[in-house]
């Protein structure tokens, strides 16, 4: 499967995404082809997996490549976690792996991070 | 902004006493190393789902409550706006199933009042702490005119099959109301194809 933080050009047509946008670890579709349009920013986004011991400092990386929705039911398939400050994070809404993304509460946009999911 | 990509929306609730697995059915029960993770930590909130029923594209918005049901606070915000309600009980456990009355009654008081509902008889998977019998699930449903089925949220038993057989339901309920709907042309045989949108298990 392709690695999108190497080679993401070649995923954005007139701005959007070219194929559909799926879950890394069960096939869930999240979006369809041309749903979805590429920005780029810097973010904060919790990693996937923490260690069990500092839930209360969850660590996080910068992300800067994301899809955006601007209507939440654009989705296919995807679930929102409860709020913590301005934002719900974004899971799969199969495996509920996540964070893949997060919605933004004050604009209502919501972001997936490209190295978080696979396009085919 | 883009174009529409339904035909669409529901919006559903889960409701039921508290422990009876409301949360396991919307935010599933994985074994996997996905449980020690930030998202199980805060919780979710709602999922959409996208299903296909009879041609038409339809989005489900399926709320979870936040622990409310536990103070029985359960009140007119959270029921707004819902087309259809799971009213969920445990089988294992006999005032979860007495309580739906209770919550029947709630549902009355505070939600639409063409909701559609659906009981399910959760924890199917544990036979050996049945208390409720499957006949007693059935009789209630009957006698409310409300369908039902056993679930497993642990076991992933008949879950997608419930919700995909809810916003059937309300798909036959919208279908009347929509003026210049063409909806009635393509009511061919709807078992079928409940049947090939993804079912867990059977
Ligand atoms: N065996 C079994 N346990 C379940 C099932 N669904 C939920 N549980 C368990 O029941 C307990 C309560 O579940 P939860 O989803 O938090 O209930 P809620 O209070 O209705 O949201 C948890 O310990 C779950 O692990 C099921 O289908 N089978
Ligand atoms: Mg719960």
């Amino acid at each position: 499967m392709p690695n999108c933080s190497e080679n993401y050009e070649s995923e954005i047509s007139d701005g959007k995404n070219i194929r559909s946008i799926t879950c890394k670890f069960c096939n869930s579709v999240i979006l369809t082809p041309t749903s979805a349009s590429f920005t780029s920013f810097e973010f904060q986004l919790p990693l996937m997996r923490q260690s069990k011991t500092n839930e209360q400092n969850p660590e996080s990386e910068a992300v800067s490549l994301f899809w955006s929705v601007g209507d939440m039911f654009t989705f296919q398939n995807v679930g929102f976690s409860n709020t913590v400050g301005n934002n719900k994070y974004l899971t799969c809404a199969d495996c509920e792996a996540g964070p893949i993304g997060y919605h933004d509460i004050p604009s209502k946009i919501s972001y997936v991070a490209l190295t978080r999911v696979l396009h085919c | 902004m883009a174009k529409k990509t339904y035909d669409l929306l529901f919006k559903l609730l889960l409701i039921g006493d508290s422990g009876v697995g409301k949360t396991c059915i919307l935010f599933r029960f994985s074994d996997d190393a996905f449980t020690t993770t930030f998202i199980s930590t805060i919780g979710i909130d709602f999922k959409i789902k996208t299903v296909e029923l009879r041609g038409k594209k339809i989005k489900l918005q399926i709320w979870d409550t936040a622990g409310q049901e536990r103070f029985h606070t359960i009140t007119t915000s959270y029921y707004r706006g819902a087309m259809g309600i799971m009213l969920v009980y445990d089988i294992t456990n006999e005032k979860s199933f007495e309580n739906i009355v209770k919550w029947l009654r709630n549902i009355d008081e505070h939600a639409n009042e063409d909701v559609e509902k659906m009981i399910l008889g959760n924890k199917c998977d544990m036979t050996d702490k049945r208390i409720v019998s499957k006949d007693r699930g059935e009789m209630i449903a009957r006698e409310h005119s409300i369908r039902f089925m056993e679930t497993s949220a642990k076991a992933n038993i008949n879950i997608e099959r419930a919700f995909s057989e809810l916003a059937e339901a309300i798909l036959d309920k919208t279908a009347g109301k929509e003026p210049g709907d063409p909806i009635d042309r393509v009511m061919v045989d709807r078992r079928q194809q409940s049947n090939t949108t993804k079912s867990c298990c059977n």
